[in-house]
């Protein structure tokens, strides 16, 4: 009797268990990882680029999917209570569980340039790759690094926008040619983006004969910067150039409009933010000055009917890093179509071939990379903090204003 | 140099306003209230969000006068209230249960405590940096190249009166004398009289209206807010307790303001970023040469 019964369960459980395979093989579904710092400081800016990768991934399957298989997108949050902001350790850790998923073919993200640090090694071991709309370090494809960020040889980190190796001098040619800046101090964050695009400017300033007056880092879990602004002001610095994130950068913005008012002033795609225009709020942010490492695309044509459905969808404006990680899904899925189509193996080397050999036309134009993943396009705009009336206070799509490209070097 | 005898007075009056609650709840039952880092980061919150009620948000909102003086005297005594409570409140429900047990019991609790605290702000308020309302104009008095700033000056004045209030409030009145009997000898103030439990439960309230009125000038200091800011402020503040000498009140305002001063002065001569480095290494040192610290007397040790 009790054998029997045993035996029932197992037969049912079985039929189970290959109606389950069945079904998987049927519609299979392919997995898109996301890891991106969705708490802490950084939210914000995720919450922008999140949405862009978004609305790519719904799109496609409202398209029917790549050949009736539909995207999923599975989202990690590398932000945690202890950093306050984007923590590497979590993008690690989030990398290896989206490893560890047998359906996830390609990943977006990360946010930041730290996080990009952390994940390539383990995403390189995979062959697994990532685009990410936002992280600039140019480490992270240098040849000089690739022992450390692509162990196994080949490009597993590719980007949709440029990197610090342009902005930060392109910002040292603008500073000299448009703001007519007669010196300059850098301050940088501590964190492997700050110091990194922070070099690279200094570098630039140096060879184009912008003074540079001195360099300082600031702890971003300090709350009070007033002692390393009042030792700056007493060397009467013409420009203030901050090479970092918002953790530090609101709290210096805020310091340093009461200390150092006339001083001009600006930094990278770092405080090209959301959260820097709420966080520090005018009139403190008023004049700042900021760069993104690609083409300025909100107000582009092309981009129009992208930016009509993020406003509906997500009832705020989009800025140009939701159009890049809009972009970046867009190349990812296309190269998984490719794949799919051509007859090879949904497999995560094919996968990574095809996004490599990518000529795909996006909203920011013909999107193609080299051979260490970084995006052809060498565009560099220059945006500032300027109050308009006519839009609310936090809306980073209207109050921060697009300048223009900033002079190649 | 002067600007950062400013700069470093200003720090060093708030440390000191945090390092009192610290310094005083370890005088009467000796025990170091970690929760008291993140009663401070409670205490910016209450404030902002009691300001942003009233209808200030960022800077654009400014007052003069006695309006100005108005608002900010009922945001100070608000978030003083609502943080005494919350001192009140911990103590009832995570220490007293615990009083008499020996070892480091309760003190872990505090530090569980303080996490729970930097956690609902975390969930409830979110990461983000905040806008401190601040209805302050923005004037200030210039002599040289030293600038002198209202706010600068109205910090100095709320924590030197909070200071005085509290020496008086200690020496003048029966419950602040039944306070310093029982930091002397817990038995002996039984013994006379004193209700211990009221006045362990006075000094949680006094100690933590003073960190919401530490965490209120933070606010308004620096126009900013984060979930964050329990943490450096609370060590400092702990170092500048323990500098002063523990359980000792003038020591901890003596500690206070000369961590302050280091921090600034520190930051001028050598650099900002080995501000850490030379703050704990004068704590090591003062601990191993005066382990009273500057103003703690060596009492006898208890059996």
């Amino acid at each position: 009797m009790r054998l029997t019964k045993f035996a029932a369960v197992s037969a049912v459980t079985l039929v189970a268990i290959a109606g389950a395979n069945l079904a998987g093989a049927a519609d299979k579904t392919i997995k898109l990882g996301i890891t991106l710092p969705i708490t802490g400081a950084d939210a914000a800016d995720a919450a922008l680029i999140q949405h862009g990768f978004e609305i790519a991934i719904e799109e496609a399957n409202a398209a029917g999917g790549v050949k009736g298989m539909k995207l999923e997108a599975v989202v990690k949050d590398s932000g945690t209570a202890t950093a306050g902001q984007y923590d590497p350790a979590q993008a690690a850790t989030n990398t290896k569980s989206l490893v560890g998923d047998p359906d996830v073919l390609a990943v977006l993200g990360p946010e930041m340039s730290g996080e990009g640090k952390a994940m390539t090694p383990i995403l390189s071991e995979a062959d697994l790759a990532t685009i990410t709309p936002s992280s600039t370090n140019p480490d992270l494809t240098d040849p000089a690094h690739a022992a450390q960020y692509m162990p196994k040889g080949r490009a597993v980190y590719f980007r949709t926008v440029t990197t610090d190796a342009f902005q930060g001098p392109n910002m040292a040619n603008f500073y000299k040619e448009t703001v007519k800046a007669a010196n300059v101090y850098i301050i940088d964050d501590a964190g492997a983006y700050g110091v990194g695009i922070s070099d690279a400017f200094q570098k630039q300033a140096e060879k184009i004969g912008l003074k540079v007056l001195g360099r300082d880092q600031l702890d971003p879990k300090e709350a009070d910067y007033t002692t390393v602004l009042t030792k700056i002001k007493a060397l009467n610095p013409d420009s203030i150039y901050y090479g970092g994130v918002n953790q530090a950068g609101v709290k210096l913005a805020k310091q340093m409009a009461e200390i150092l008012p006339n001083v001009k002033k600006g930094g990278g795609d770092g405080i090209y933010s959301a959260e820097f225009l709420t966080g520090v709020g005018f009139p403190a942010v008023e004049g700042w000055y900021c760069t993104n490492a690609g083409p300025h695309l909100t107000d582009d044509p092309a981009a129009k009917k992208f930016v009509d459905t993020y406003k509906s969808k997500y009832n705020t404006s989009p800025n140009d890093y939701s159009i890049t990680a809009y972009d970046g899904a867009l190349v990812a899925i296309d190269a998984i179509k490719r794949v799919a189509e051509g007859g090879k193996g949904l497999t995560r080397s094919n996968v990574r071939d095809a996004i490599q050999a990518t000529s795909l036309k996006t909203l920011q134009g013909t999107v193609s990379f080299d051979k260490m993943g970084d995006i052809n396009d060498r565009t560099v705009s220059v945006f500032q903090f300027h109050k308009n009336d006519k839009f609310p206070l936090d809306d980073s799509g209207h109050q921060i204003g697009y300048i223009g490209v900033a002079p190649q070097s | 140099m002067i600007q950062q005898v400013i700069n470093g007075l200003s720090i060093g009056a708030m440390y000191a306003l945090l390092a009192l609650g610290f310094t005083m709840v370890y005088g009467i039952i000796e025990l170091i209230n970690f929760s008291h880092f993140n009663i401070f980061m409670v205490g910016t919150f209450i404030s902002m969000l009691l300001l942003q009620a009233m209808g200030f948000n960022g800077q654009s909102t400014l007052l003069y006068g006695l309006p100005l003086v108005g608002v900010l005297t009922f945001a100070l005594l608000v978030t003083m209230l609502a943080t005494g409570l919350l001192g009140v409140v911990i103590e009832r429900l995570a220490l007293r249960p615990l009083r008499g047990v020996p070892g480091t019991a309760p003190m872990i609790t505090t530090i569980g405590v303080s996490y729970i605290l930097y956690n609902i702000v975390l969930l409830t308020q979110g990461g983000t940096a905040k806008n401190f309302p601040n209805p302050m104009p923005p004037y200030h008095w210039d002599f040289g190249n030293v600038t002198l700033k209202l706010r600068e000056v109205l910090l100095w004045g709320i924590a030197l009166l909070l200071m005085v209030a509290l020496q008086l409030f200690v020496h003048r009145t029966k419950l602040g004398k039944a306070m310093q009997a029982t930091a002397q000898d817990q038995e002996a103030a039984r013994m006379v009289g004193v209700d211990v439990d009221r006045v362990i439960v006075t000094t949680f309230f006094v100690g933590s209206a003073l960190a919401g009125a530490a965490g209120f000038i933070f606010g308004l200091y620096y126009n900013y807010a984060n979930y964050q800011i329990g943490y450096t402020a609370g060590l400092r503040a702990f170092t500048a307790a323990v500098l002063g000498g523990i359980g000792s009140i003038p020591g901890a305002m003596l500690g206070g303001v000369l961590i302050g001063l280091i921090e600034s002065i520190g930051g001028q001569l050598i650099a900002v970023r080995w501000t850490d480095v030379i703050i704990f290494s004068l704590l090591v040192l003062v601990l191993v040469f005066r382990p009273s610290g500057l103003l703690g007397t060596a009492g006898p040790t208890k059996s």
